[in-house]
């Protein structure tokens, strides 16, 4: 082999080589290439995961703020449920409070209405001095404000054993006769002068009343009342029906007597003839009085001197 | 203010003076008080009433009579009538609201009675 050949052999690469070098470029490259396009895949998918964590921390973020408006929902439903239960509770008190006002104006009113029977009753009576008229309010009053059907009002009689019928409402007035006062239920309530009233009501006939009241004056019975029936609808007596009673018993025989006297009158400036003369002679104490103030002021001499001894 | 004016027709006067104490209770209320039926007759002549309260028994003339006349009174025929009565029969109820009574309160009458149903009719 020559120099020449031997130079050459040296300096350019053999054939096969230069396929191996662009063999190698080739796949250099073509790595390359899929490297490159690993990793854009690679990039790809850590994008997709960061925006994945992104809308995670999102969604945990709201979750987190939905929980706190949870928490501050639940804290405002219990305060409500505070003041619900507070309001219930005052609503109870004030239910409470209106039932007891209205019992209480019930019965105010019950009482004012009350009173104004008793006012009536007591007006009307001691209104006049017609004898007709005193006996018209006695049977008013025990028919119309105490609701009693069948009554008899009896007065003393001249006798002083029987008492005479003067006033009547639900009975044949033809067949009343005088009553003895020393017999029976009238007989006892004109011997005490406490009313004899049957309490719970029963349906009672004219032999047993259902109530006799007395009708006094100056502490004795004067007269009486004997009440023997109810209207069909008063079951029971009213709490007033009893003061009425009093009013009736206190006042009933009063106001007879007075328009019985005032019936001798010559009308009322003969009535009040002598008014003043009368209150003066009133006024003046009586013989008894001054034998008694005279004894007593010589009783305190006596012991005066007698402690005044040594 | 408008007031309201009744006309209370009753021959006791115990029940009279009863009535008109409850009346005087509704604020605004003026009572005409007549103590039979025909002198109640001669106060509607003269007066109007926004209300009528009758007794029914009455010496001369009934509140029955009174009702009748009155509903046939073209002044007067629209204007509420309240009977009272002693009884509380439901046939004496019923022959009063036949004749065109508007309410009906039983003896003894009692004054929150009287208010309600007064209240009732003049709706106040």
């Amino acid at each position: 082999m020559t120099a020449r050949n031997r130079k050459r052999q040296v300096s350019e690469p053999p054939a096969d080589l230069h396929a191996e070098r662009e063999t190698f470029v080739r796949n250099f490259l073509h790595k390359g290439v899929e490297l490159t396009e690993d990793l854009i895949r690679e990039n790809q998918a850590l994008e997709a995961g960061v925006r994945k964590l992104e809308d995670d921390n999102s969604r945990l973020r709201a979750q987190l703020a939905s929980n706190d408006a949870i928490r501050e929902l639940m804290g405002t439903i219990e305060a409500l449920e505070r003041e619900r239960k507070s309001l219930l509770t005052r609503s109870d008190t004030l239910e409470k409070a209106f039932h007891q006002n209205e019992a209480r104006q019930h019965s105010i009113e019950q009482e004012l209405n009350d009173l104004a029977s008793l006012y009536v009753a007591s007006f009307q009576l001691g209104g006049t001095l017609s004898l007709r008229g005193v006996v018209r309010h006695i049977c008013e009053l025990l028919e119309q404000l105490v609701g009693a059907q069948s009554f008899v009002v009896y007065v003393l009689g001249a006798d002083a054993t029987s008492a005479l019928p003067i006033g009547w409402r639900g009975v044949d007035g033809s067949q009343l006769a005088p009553v003895s006062t020393e017999e029976g239920a009238i007989g006892d309530v004109w011997l005490t002068g406490v009313a004899r009233v049957l309490d719970p009501v029963t349906r009672g006939d004219s032999q047993a009343p259902l109530a006799v009241l007395p009708l006094t004056f100056d502490g004795g019975t004067v007269g009486v009342i004997a009440v023997n029936k109810l209207l069909p609808h008063k079951q029971a007596w009213a709490p007033v029906d009893h003061e009425l009673f009093k009013l009736l018993s206190a006042h009933g025989a009063t106001a007879l007597i007075a328009a019985n006297l005032y019936e001798r009158e010559d009308g009322v400036r003969s009535a009040l003839q002598d008014v003043s003369q009368h209150l003066d002679e009133t006024l003046q104490p009586s013989a008894e009085a001054k034998r008694a103030e005279t004894v007593l002021a010589d009783t305190r001499l006596a012991e005066t001197k007698v402690g005044s001894e040594p | 203010m408008s007031g309201y004016s009744c006309l209370v027709v009753e021959d006791s006067p115990m029940m009279r003076q009863l009535i008109v104490f409850a009346l005087s209770r509704i604020k605004n209320m003026t009572v005409t008080e007549a103590d039979d039926g025909i002198v109640g007759l001669k106060k509607l002549a003269t007066d109007r009433f926004d209300l009528i309260i009758t007794d029914i028994n009455m010496p001369i003339m009934d509140g029955l009579k009174l009702v009748r006349k009155i509903r046939t009174d073209e002044r007067h025929k629209n204007v509420p009538v309240i009977v009272i009565t002693t009884e509380g029969s439901k046939e004496d109820r019923e022959r009063a609201m036949a004749l065109g009574a508007s309410a009906y309160i039983t003896k003894p009458i009692q004054a929150p009675q009287v208010i309600e149903t007064v209240k009732e009719l003049l709706k106040l």
